[in-house]
């Protein structure tokens, strides 16, 4: 009897899974061109097949490539880095598309040991679009090495493919599922924020509509305030407490606003952001250091500050100081050691989401202060 | 004992006349001035200005000023603007040069962007240090506090951190990292501050 039951348990989530497996693969996709924020030649077209070869293997519905073509020659599309409302709008409406896959290529390196760093998004297409997924992989030939380097991977293609591996495979069991996954638990304190203020006002039951500005870039790495924008808005989207506005439809309409910011984001920069996309916060900042190494020799460097300005307050109520050296905390071995910037900022960024979240009023600060906000 | 008694007066005489020497080398105490009739519990918010970089790196004068914003937020006194907004009081100001302000720039900057004080601040040495084989990081940063109703300096304060230690010169080592030892500088500034 037992038996009986049990079985038909199993057989009800079996057809669970299956219905929603066939209504994922109804969903049609357009792929964009990968987008490059590595300023190094790269195989970008390699990544985009990857992509599209592992979706259409699992009976996925991918438009083709001469038709995205004359649809994006059509509305003249040449931003490849996200969507505007106008373009969502006629992707879904003119070739009946339901997502589009947006991957931005962060770090390519083809010298031994390789380095693939890359963050791809799906955003929704219609009147209102927004991220349904987003997922990030940041790999190094040398990342596990193992027993007489027999781990090492020596060859750029091969680590392409385990990253796609990744990338797809997140993908795929999003659209089966329609389930994202959520915090990662694995995260490391020595990345925490250096300096960190945090305002009563940022609540842990709050739900914001975040907006991430491009972050003001002074490092010597080209795309760096892009990357970390990137960064912000795959590590906020693991929390459940922050929409995130595409960057895509913020582009727009800051290019809309004639929005020029020399030296941060005003309060009549924020007043017209907040009004016109009905964001609460809007995340900004400055990245100092966003530094790779080529081969063996050298170590990542990631340094940035955050601002989070709020709508109804019209204060800042976070700001911060993070940096790393991927060689911070590893004293034998190169245990613990990270061998790209990528993988460290991720951990540096979701550190403020944890904070900004989860962490009580204290906040760290000045010794002589009472490190304690009033 | 005429002799003796003599003696002691010399010794005494000389002790005391190098005490006055020793006197007259020293500085006045301190690297500090704090107007004595300011009321800093009136100052709820200020501004930070850009600070004057007389380093070579040209992108040290924001790193530190982003230090210092967020560890003056940090402990709760203060609220500090965002620089943009700054930047937007500036060019509403016609502030000539924002490093330096005139005490009239700084009373129309205060009413623009509406606080009770601004900080200026200068890094005077940011990097590395050499001394034959050792090197090691410094970091050397003045600030000051104008009050915007009067355009009057209310609070001055400057700090040293790093540099090269006897430890350094006798093990190596290279010192501490830059980022450690301004958040070094910049706690001491604040300590001066609050204190």
């Amino acid at each position: 009897m037992v038996f009986l039951i049990l079985s038909g348990f199993v057989s009800a989530e079996e057809i669970g899974k299956k219905d929603s497996l066939e209504s994922g693969r109804k969903f049609n996709i357009a792929i964009y061109p990968v987008e490059n924020l590595s300023a190094t030649p790269a195989p970008l077209m390699e990544i985009k097949q990857a992509f599209v070869e592992r979706l259409k293997k699992q009976g996925f519905h991918v438009l083709n490539e001469e038709d995205l073509e004359k649809f994006m020659a059509k509305h003249r599309i040449r931003y490849i880095g996200g969507i505007d409302r106008g373009i969502a709008k006629a992707f879904k409406e003119e070739i009946g598309i339901d997502g589009v896959l947006i991957t931005s290529l962060e770090l390519y390196s083809g010298m031994n040991p390789p380095k693939i760093a890359l963050i791809s998004r799906l955003v929704s297409t219609g009147a209102s679009p927004f991220i349904l997924w987003i997922d990030n992989v940041g790999l190094a030939g040398d990342d596990s090495p193992g027993i007489l380097g027999l781990g090492l991977i020596e060859d750029p293609k091969a680590l392409v493919e385990k990253a796609m591996k990744s990338m797809a495979g997140s993908l795929i069991s999003y659209l089966s599922t329609r389930t994202d996954e959520r915090i990662d638990r694995d995260l490391k304190s020595k990345f925490q924020p250096k300096i960190a203020y945090k305002s009563p006002a940022l609540g842990p039951d709050g739900k914001y509509v975040v907006a991430v500005l491009p972050f003001l870039n002074r490092s010597e790495r080209k795309y760096a305030g892009e990357i970390l924008v990137l960064h912000f808005i795959r590590q906020l989207k693991r929390f459940n407490h922050f929409d995130i506005i595409d960057p895509g439809i913020l582009r727009q309409e800051l290019l809309g606003l004639r929005v020029i910011m020399e030296d941060g984001v005003s309060l009549a920069n924020a007043d017209a952001i907040f009004a016109i996309l009905d964001a609460d916060i809007i995340v900004s900042g400055r990245v100092m250091d966003y530094q790779d190494h080529q081969g063996i020799w050298g170590k990542p460097k990631v340094d940035f500050s955050t601002v989070l300005i709020e709508r109804k307050s019209r204060q800042v109520v976070w700001g911060s100081n993070s940096y790393n050296e991927g060689d911070d905390g590893v004293f034998f071995f190169d245990r613990g050691r990270v061998n790209t910037a990528h993988a460290m900022a991720s951990q540096m960024v979701q550190w403020i989401g944890e904070k900004i979240l989860r962490d009580p009023k204290r906040v760290e600060g000045a010794k002589g202060s009472r490190g304690q906000v009033k | 004992m005429g002799i003796i008694r003599i003696g002691s007066l010399l010794l005494r005489t000389s002790i005391f006349l190098a005490l006055v020497l020793l006197m007259a080398c020293a500085t006045p105490s301190g690297d500090t001035y704090i107007d004595q009739n300011m009321d800093f519990g009136a100052i709820k918010t200020v501004g930070v200005m850009s600070f004057a970089n007389l380093t070579r790196d040209t992108v040290v004068s924001e790193r530190v000023r982003d230090v210092f914003i967020n560890s003056l937020l940090s402990t709760g006194a203060v609220y500090v603007l965002p620089t943009g907004e700054i930047a937007r009081g500036v060019a509403r100001a016609e502030v000539q040069n924002p490093t330096a302000l005139s005490g009239e720039e700084v009373v129309k900057l205060g009413g623009i962007i509406k606080v009770q004080a601004i900080i200026t601040g200068v890094v005077r040495e940011y990097g590395e240090v050499r001394s034959g084989t050792t090197s090691a990081n410094i970091i050397s940063l003045s600030l000051q506090m104008i009050e915007t109703q009067t355009g009057k300096i209310v609070w001055t304060a400057s700090t040293t951190k790093g540099g090269i230690s006897i430890l350094d010169r006798l093990f190596g080592g290279g010192g501490q990292p830059m980022n450690v030892i301004t958040e070094k500088a910049v706690n001491d500034l604040i300590n001066k501050l609050f204190k």
